[in-house]
């Protein structure tokens, strides 16, 4: 239908320019097509695949930081310490009464004895598949930046976001679908800089989607048209492909009008792929309550519909209508991460279940965090009411947990010291978790680079080590 | 000579390990394997600056131990203590035992990461290959000395453009260098375009509208009696056209990383937004409307308050720098100096081509740009202030001379604290090294540059930019016209003129258009007649076979690139075929999604928190930093918007309205659509399928099928 004229297009323009092409096949696969593999001269893409675990991510963020030691940090020394300042200078002295014992037992599950504490009783039957960071830490104790660093691999708002980087590296699974998708009732603190493509071509973008209504006409902007029926659209359509096709013969089928063409085509194949990858409706009521029928426990679900269509990275925020970030437990935190924890438990041992079931487990990574962890000591607005007793941000130490995906199940790692302050033993940075991650999918994290502003960037910037240890 | 940047905030940073190693290998004379050096410099060099050189270095007067670790021979002579690396031998490196906390407890804080720590077992074991040679890791301290300045001025954009001499018969100069190229790589240009698609680029092209059917009609009887006459007419017309400021304006917005809020909003504070950002913008248009000199427009956008103190007339201008981002955490010193880090790199990259920001951290690994140089331009932010000026006498002001609400301000800066900056080495706020003095970058300077006098030095940094001295000013500048006009820049990298950027493909021709620019008073307008009056602008966009085998990518200009039109130009477009376009100049900023919003797109409202969704999708830069140049992608969401967006949807209804209204027959209906969207009738056989497609469907969707078409989209 088209003849032999080809756009000239350099390789450098063919990354940027990346329509439906670039954009499905990712740098790797185009690179392959151009047969650009291999001779690539800047940065030196030609050794970016190792060999891939996971083919996709679902990321399970808790909004606000999860306390690590009501967890999956036990310390029993805080019974000994209750009450004592922390020092060190890191440290001033705290707002509240001194280190505070968590009320909440810990207990060994699964083959390996991962220990959680008992507001995890679901995720305790998933224990053999969970991989449990106990030695995160991060730069800064403030939400902002935090999230920046957790998503974006820096503080200042200006870099890709992990989801972003995957979908620039691995491109699509799923033509008919965006292979990056944040899931959020409304919207995070810090918002849409968390899925970002920044410098990236604008299809790595996350595709965000507001769960706050689940009706899928609500879900995906403009899926449907208004009034037209499907049948009536395709006649649309067929004029318009019509039309173009002979705009196109009149300018010697130059690529680029051959682009907007494919791009039309597969637009009016996604509505219909989206509308029934973004339905829940269709989903049994059984497993409906098996996630749970919270925002979050539905979003869970519905991550796992998009996971299993092939979404590269699907992230789902636990956030809440009312709280940006309902884990920032400065008051309350006892009974706040019991309503928590019971929501989340229940939704991500789900997921992973469900995951299993399907055999998606085994190359899908699941990744459960937030974006710093709590303090071992206490805050307080009022003296000693216990009740109300809250704990601050703390970075330099927190749990972060990964579940299949190629990382070892049943296996704890990593160490925080005494009470919980620091990461002390198999210290592991966010750089060094998206150092992992991407890894695992295949992509040498100081080999995934694009050249912006005369410089190559990367996700990790110039830090960053693979943690082999965790990788089964 | 390179090393690997250790820089945990610059954002300018980039790993080039094997550049680095290789570099490290001509410069040091050993001829040590490839990548034993490259494991020294992509894992131990690294982790010696982050880990050890606070205390052992002999950039420290106190080198604790008595041991260096920053040359070869002070890691293997040691400190007090004996040997710190005996090559070969991990035993008898006290290295390792201290790294290991088995008798010194190395670095003290914590013990280092274990597979750093097997990293540097590794590396003695493989017999600590180390091409460092007796001088100090030029990391931490190359000075501008050690560079040759009268080499680095040689660079092409740091010479002077110079004017060529041509043939008296030329008749026009960028067709002269252009048709010379063309010659001599015997590349057979195409003929002029049609007058139809010649009018279509032009009308995009100077105000970013369609020519309405009047003007089109206009425009084809002058064109059979006369084409160059009416060319000319309609350049002329166009160029004095309210409407070619909003047009152009977005570029600038595009460079200045023009926004009206912030990246992060913490609760509902928006104490940081500018609400009256807009004012900025508005002057924007209205100096390309009236052709401010581009060296004026330059000084006033840094400098307005201090050179006009009595007139505040165009304080407007300062939002260049007074919208910029504000970072969270601004009371803290390393996050102004993130905020120093985004003037000195829109003032750089923006107006110079120059990525002055890589050299925050450590010296620029390509250009000859010393660390020195940035905190010379960073010293001159450093003393100035993001200052809410009132706006007028009404508006409530606070102590220190901010208006109480924002609403009420003009978003600009003003001196203060006017002092010079300590270069921080590698970056870190916490280390300081010596200060020095605000002033004009080295290279670009003849000798040593002098400090500025004035304040902050604003005025004279505006000077100097702005000055028929300055090599590169003129010539960014030109070259980004020339980008908007041709799709493709004669530097291919517009806001990187150094040593990592691009060749002009046209040397000599950047350098007569930049000359002659300077030389007719920084005229855009001049600038801009200059280009479409050539017959380069003119040519048809069609492929050929021949030249395309010679030259597919068209770096010699045979052919007019084909153009996706921007979101501006297309949703300008559309509102303008359905009638409802509305001609108001100015005033705050709106969604350009709103069914009620009819303004120009340029007035759209410029998020760095949340870029509208329609911009978003279809490219529009993020305003969290300078863009050097839009990038274009063609995706199913941007169709799907076409498609189905309750914009466009409306927008079609609107449009079969208005030919409904107008036109009686069907016929004549078709007629009408095709002649208002595509400046042409409808060919027989077009007119046969839009009637069989009407004989089933309504009007709405056939005006549906005609907007979402890719001749409306694309631009000849």
């Amino acid at each position: 239908m088209f003849d032999s004229f080809t756009q000239p297009v350099s390789r450098r323009e063919m990354l940027k320019k990346s329509a439906t092409g670039f954009g499905s096949v990712g740098l790797i696969g185009a690179l392959q097509q151009s047969g650009s593999l291999g001779t690539a001269s800047a940065g030196t893409v030609s050794q970016l695949d190792v060999l891939p675990k996971a083919k996709r991510v679902i990321f399970l963020f808790m909004n606000g930081a999860p306390s690590h030691v009501d967890t999956f940090d036990p310390k029993p020394a805080l019974e000994k310490h209750a009450g004592q300042q922390p020092s060190g200078k890191l440290y001033k002295p705290s707002k509240g009464s001194g280190f505070m014992p968590s009320p909440f037992k810990f207990a060994a599950h699964g083959k390996n004895g991962v220990v959680m504490s008992e507001l995890f009783p679901h995720m305790a039957q998933c224990a053999d598949d969970l991989c449990v960071i106990r030695s995160m830490h991060t730069d800064v104790p403030n939400h902002e930046p935090g999230l920046l660093m957790m998503h974006c691999g820096n503080l200042q708002p200006i870099r890709p976001c992990l989801g972003s980087w995957m979908s620039y590296g691995l491109g699509s699974e799923n033509q008919n679908l965006p292979s990056f998708v944040a899931l959020c009732p409304g919207r995070p603190v810090v918002g849409p800089q968390l899925w970002s493509s920044s410098f990236l071509p604008g299809e790595h973008q996350g595709v965000a989607v507001d769960t706050n209504n689940l009706d899928v006409e609500k879900l995906i902007a403009n899926i449907q048209h208004p009034s037209l029926t499907r049948k009536e659209q395709r006649t649309q359509l067929d004029l318009l492909l019509e039309l173009n096709r002979r705009h196109a013969q009149q300018r010697q089928n130059e690529a680029v009008l051959n682009e907007h063409i494919q791009a039309m085509e597969l637009a009016y194949q996604m509505q219909s792929e989206a509308s029934q990858a973004f339905d829940i409706s269709l989903e049994s009521e059984e497993t409906r309550r098996m996630y749970g029928e919270t925002p979050f426990g539905q979003s869970c679900l519905l991550a796992r519909r998009l996971c299993e269509r092939g979404v590269r990275f699907t992230q789902v925020y636990y956030v809440t209508k009312n709280g940006k970030q309902p884990w920032d437990t400065h008051t309350r935190n006892n009974q706040k991460h019991r309503e928590l924890c019971a929501d989340s438990d229940k939704a991500t041992a789900a997921l992973l279940a469900d995951l299993k079931v399907r055999g998606l487990l085994e190359d899908t990574l699941v990744v459960w965090t937030g974006e710093f962890g709590r303090t071992p000591y206490s805050q307080m607005d009022k003296k000693e009411d216990l009740e109300k007793a809250g704990r601050d941000h703390h970075h330099t130490a927190f749990t972060t947990l990964l579940a299949g995906g190629g990382v070892k199940g049943g296996f704890t790692y990593g160490k925080t010291d005494e009470v919980g302050m620091d990461a002390v033993e198999n210290r592991v940075h966010v750089h060094d978790l998206h150092a992992t991650i991407l890894h695992l999918l295949g992509l040498d994290h100081e080999k995934l680079t694009y050249r912006y502003s005369g410089r190559d960037f990367r996700l990790t910037d110039v830090h960053g080590s693979v943690v082999n240890d965790i990788i089964a | 000579m390179l090393l690997t940047c250790k820089t945990p905030l610059n954002r300018f940073c980039s790993l080039l390990l094997t550049a680095v190693a290789t570099l490290s290998l001509v410069s040091s004379g050993n001829l040590l394997a490839d990548e034993k050096v490259e494991f020294f410099e992509s894992k131990i060099r690294p982790a010696l600056i982050e880990h050890c050189y606070r205390c052992h270095s002999q950039e420290y007067s106190e080198a604790k131990g008595g041991l260096t670790v920053d040359t070869r021979n002070g890691i293997r002579r040691g400190g007090d203590s004996g040997p710190a690396v005996v090559p070969g031998k991990t035993d008898e490196s006290l290295l390792v035992e201290a790294i290991n906390y088995e008798s010194f407890e190395m670095p003290p804080k914590s013990k280092l990461p274990p597979e750093t720590i097997a990293h540097f077992e590794k590396w003695i074991a493989m017999g600590a290959p180390d091409p460092r040679d007796e001088t100090v890791d030029p990391i931490v301290a190359r000075k501008a000395a050690e560079i040759d300045w009268e080499e680095a001025r040689q660079h092409w954009s740091f010479q002077s453009p110079q004017q060529t001499t041509v043939p008296d018969e030329t008749e026009n100069r960028i067709d002269y260098f252009v048709d010379k190229r063309l010659a001599e790589e015997d590349i057979q240009p195409n003929r002029p375009a049609d007058d139809k698609t010649l009018l279509r680029r032009l009308y995009f092209d100077l105000i970013g509208l369609p020519p309405t059917i009047e003007e089109s009609q206009e425009f084809f009887e002058l064109a059979k009696v006369d084409r160059n006459q009416a060319l000319r007419t309609t350049v002329n017309k166009l160029l004095n056209s309210p409407r070619f400021g909003e047009h152009w304006a977005t570029l600038w917005l595009d460079i200045s990383r023009y926004a009206e809020d912030q990246a992060h909003i913490v609760g509902n504070n928006k104490a940081l937004f500018f609400p009256n950002a807009y004012r900025y913008r508005d002057w924007v248009i209205q100096a390309f409307n009236l052709d401010l000199p581009y060296d004026q427009f330059i000084k006033l956008q840094l400098a307005a308050d201090l050179l006009t103190p009595e007139d505040v007339s165009d304080d407007a201008a300062l939002g260049f720098i007074g919208l910029g981002p504000k970072y969270y955490r601004r009371s803290s010193p390393e996050v102004m100096a993130d905020e120093w880090e985004d003037r000195v790199d829109v003032v750089s990259r923006g107006l110079l081509g120059l990525t002055v920001a890589c050299a925050r951290c450590h010296d620029h690994k390509f250009d000859p740009i010393p660390t020195e140089d940035y905190y010379a331009l960073a010293g001159v932010f450093a003393s100035t202030e993001m200052w809410n000026r009132p706006i007028d006498e009404a508006a409530e002001v606070k102590k220190d001379g901010h208006a109480e609400d924002p609403e009420q301000a003009l978003h600009i800066i003003r001196d203060k604290n006017v002092h010079d900056l300590n270069v921080l080495i590698r970056g870190d706020i916490n280390t300081k090294g010596e200060i020095v003095p605000r002033r004009y970058l080295q290279v670009l300077s003849e000798g040593t540059p002098q400090p500025y006098t004035q304040g902050s030095g604003r005025l004279e940094l505006a000077d100097q930019i702005a000055s028929l001295d300055n090599p590169l000013t003129a010539r960014v500048i030109v070259n980004r016209i020339w980008a908007a006009y041709f799709g493709a820049p004669l530097v291919s990298t517009p806001s990187n003129f150094g040593h990592l950027g691009t060749s002009p493909s046209h040397p000599q021709l950047l350098d007569d258009l930049a000359f002659r620019f300077m030389e007719n008073g920084w005229s855009l307008k001049w600038l801009h007649n200059e280009i479409v009056t050539s017959n380069a602008y003119q040519r048809s966009s069609d492929l050929n076979e021949k030249a395309m085998a010679a030259d597919e990518a068209n770096i010699n200009l045979w052919r007019m690139n084909r153009q996706r039109m921007t979101v501006e130009q297309w949703r300008d477009a559309v509102l303008s075929a359905t009638g409802q376009l509305e001609s108001a100049i100015g005033g705050p900023s709106m969604e350009p999604d709103s069914l009620e919003e009819l303004r120009r797109t340029v007035y759209s409202v410029r998020s760095r928190f949340e870029l509208n969704p329609l911009l978003a999708m279809f490219d529009f830069p993020d305003p969290n930093a300078h863009s050097a140049r839009r990038v274009e992608t063609t995706t199913p969401l941007q169709k799907l918007f076409v498609l189905n967006s309750p914009f466009m949807v409306a927008q079609a209804d609107k449009f079969q309205q208005r030919i409904l209204n107008s036109a009686e027959t069907e016929e004549e209906q078709i007629d009408l659509a095709y002649q208002i969207l595509f400046h042409r009738k409808p060919e027989p056989d077009e007119k046969d399928l839009a009637q069989k497609f009407l004989a089933t469907a309504d009007w709405t969707q056939f005006a549906q099928v005609l907007l979402a078409s890719n001749e409306f989209l694309i631009i000849d």
